[in-house]
């Protein structure tokens, strides 16, 4: 299995996190949506797989590049 | 019957077409690469290349004169065909000296580039080439002052469509060579573009980084944007360098080829009409809309990565090639970056170039704001794209989906134009809003005071906003005919595809190049 750790789109803030640190997605499942320029940008899965860890929480700051989530 | 020994012409020929040997070639064959002339085939139409200056080289020869060897220059170069239409490819040898400018014949390149440029056809460059030596010195026993005084670099720029791909490390004028195009490409984990290389790192600045970190693909196609494209190998780059071409016209002096279409101009996808989300924070899939608008299968992204909040492709409507600009939601919220105001510079430029009209698909939530766009001087980049779409003289319409505000929602298409005439042609849906202030903090910062004092604060800012949406709706602009139309989302492919044909009515009398090259 291979670990692969997702990135922010975008500058702005952790609004929701949309899933939890163990669950299975599939792929283009949102995983966090950040706040930024009035929108709420999603972080969606590259691929099926499972969610092993959240970098960040609510509320948290993050700029663009930044990563957000380990998923294997 | 005896056979004539092969004429002196079949022999330096033969030493042409063997490149750097049996060796050197098997050598690089086993590291999965092609050729140069291997490169060229692929590319081109079938038997369509007439090669020049194949016996260009160094021959070195007996006392009495007569030819012992010849090793030949490690620029390949000549005119051939794509789609039926002429080109000039000029492309670098590694299996030679890497490529390098050493053993090239510096005449050679440049005067297949030229050729191109009085020749009025299509330039393609394939830089493979470890650039120059400091052994060059010895062969010329002088120092040169930097510069190729016949290279007509910038002028071609307005003239002909100018493609190039990176196959390997590409250094100083190889890089330049890369970046100095309309479309460029470079192949995924083979190429590196930079100024300088890491030992030229390593000394001026002491920094230890890697050539993939310096100038690979992540770097130039997300990070700053000096090469569009990235290819996954060698024939994916030489197919997207097809690609760009079918979409452009020979020189600015012709018009871009029209293809059957056999997708109906009159198509509606309903889907349309619901891919603005109700709720104005939710992001939509810009990609998506596009398809739906153009003809099928017709979509080509320039720098998918770079500059990413505005997409920009070449597309078709109708069988016309058009340029298509959409803001994209889900990066950096739509906002015009510093890399997406680079971007749309350059595209509209292209664009206005080579005949192609400009569609733009517009949900511009402003020029981005914060630390990090003010210091990397955003507003300077906005405004140079801008001018760009000012001085743009090809037909443009625009379709104001969602948002349109601030400086960046002013830029939707020229408001008069070079010639003082432009129409600034728009339509919207009724998904649209506009405003020099979007109302949300406009409400917050304009009624302070009353929020304040207000026994619910929120509640009663909510209100405020409320009433200044109903204010804001896109209907009471069309009223005062502030836009050409408001139109149901199913109907934009109908509408320009219409477009379209008024369109291209325009282009012959605009042909020849435009008044600015690179800006």
């Amino acid at each position: 299995m291979s670990v692969e750790k997702l990135t922010s789109p975008v500058t702005g803030v952790v609004w929701k996190a949309m899933a939890q640190p163990g669950a299975t997605l599939e792929e283009g499942a949102t995983v966090l949506l950040i706040e930024s320029m009035k929108m709420e940008i999603p972080v969606d899965m590259p691929r099926a797989g499972r969610l092993t860890e959240l970098l960040v929480k609510e509320g948290d700051t993050v700029s663009e590049g930044q990563p957000v989530a380990e998923i294997e | 019957m005896t056979k004539n020994p092969p004429s002196e012409l079949e022999l330096r020929r033969a030493a042409a077409r063997a490149m750097g040997g049996e060796e050197a070639v098997a050598k690089w064959h086993a590291k999965g690469r092609l050729t140069a002339r291997e490169r060229i085939a692929t590319f081109l139409d079938p038997d369509s290349f007439q090669e020049f200056g194949m016996i260009a080289g160094k021959g070195s020869y007996a006392a009495d004169g007569t030819l012992k060897s010849f090793t030949p220059s490690n620029c390949v170069m000549g005119r051939g065909e794509t789609e039926k239409r002429p080109l000039m490819v000029v492309a670098d040898d590694f299996t030679l000296r890497g490529g390098s400018s050493e053993s090239s014949v510096a005449e050679k390149w440049i005067y297949g580039e030229r050729m191109a440029h009085e020749f009025r056809m299509p330039l393609v460059r394939f830089v493979d080439s470890v650039g120059g030596s400091v052994k060059i010195l010895e062969q010329s026993g002088r120092t040169k002052i930097p510069g190729y005084t016949l290279w007509p670099g910038t002028a071609m720029m307005g003239a002909i469509p100018v493609t190039s791909i990176a196959f390997g490390a590409c250094v100083g004028l190889g890089a330049v060579r890369v970046i100095g195009a309309h479309f460029s490409v470079m192949v995924k984990d083979q190429a590196q573009v930079f100024a300088a290389g890491p030992p030229v790192v390593k000394q001026g600045l002491g920094h230890d980084v890697s050539k993939e970190d310096l100038g690979g693909y992540e770097l130039c196609t997300q990070v700053s944007g000096v090469v569009n494209n990235v290819a996954e190998d060698e024939k994916d780059a030489l197919q997207q360098v097809r690609r760009f071409l079918s979409y452009l016209p020979t020189s600015a002096w012709e018009l871009p080829p029209r293809l059957t279409s056999t997708d109906d101009p009159r198509r509606r996808d309903l889907k349309l009409n619901d891919a603005i989300p109700a709720d104005r924070r939710k992001p939509f899939k810009a990609r998506g809309i596009a398809e739906s608008i153009c003809d099928q299968g017709s979509l080509f992204e320039i720098s998918p990565k770079f500059g990413a909040s505005l997409r920009t492709y070449l597309a078709r409507l109708d069988g016309y090639a058009v340029g298509l600009m959409i803001n994209d939601p889900m990066v950096m919220g739509g906002a015009l970056t510093h890399a997406a105001a680079q971007k749309m510079e350059r595209f509209v430029d292209l664009c206005d170039s080579f005949h192609l009209p400009l569609v733009y698909l517009v949900d511009q939530p402003g020029v981005m704001i914060g630390l990090e766009a003010e210091r990397a001087g955003t507003l300077v980049a906005a405004a140079k794209a801008g001018a760009a779409i000012e001085q743009a003289t090809v037909p443009w319409v625009s379709v104001i989906m969602r948002r349109a505000f601030g400086v960046a929602g002013s830029m939707q298409g020229p408001w008069n134009g070079p010639s003082g005439t432009s129409l600034n042609h728009k339509f919207a849906w009724p998904t649209a809003r506009w405003g020099s202030i979007p109302i949300e903090g406009g409400v917050a910062a304009a009624y302070k005071r009353e929020i304040e004092a207000a026994p619910d604060p929120d509640a009663h800012r909510v209100e405020l906003e409320q009433y200044y949406h109903r204010l804001a709706s896109p209907f009471r602009t069309a009223e005062a005919f502030g836009v050409v139309d408001i139109i149901e989302p199913a109907e934009t492919r109908a509408l320009l595809c219409r477009w379209v044909r008024d369109a291209v009515r325009l282009l012959p009398s605009q042909l020849g190049p435009k008044r600015r090259t690179l800006r």
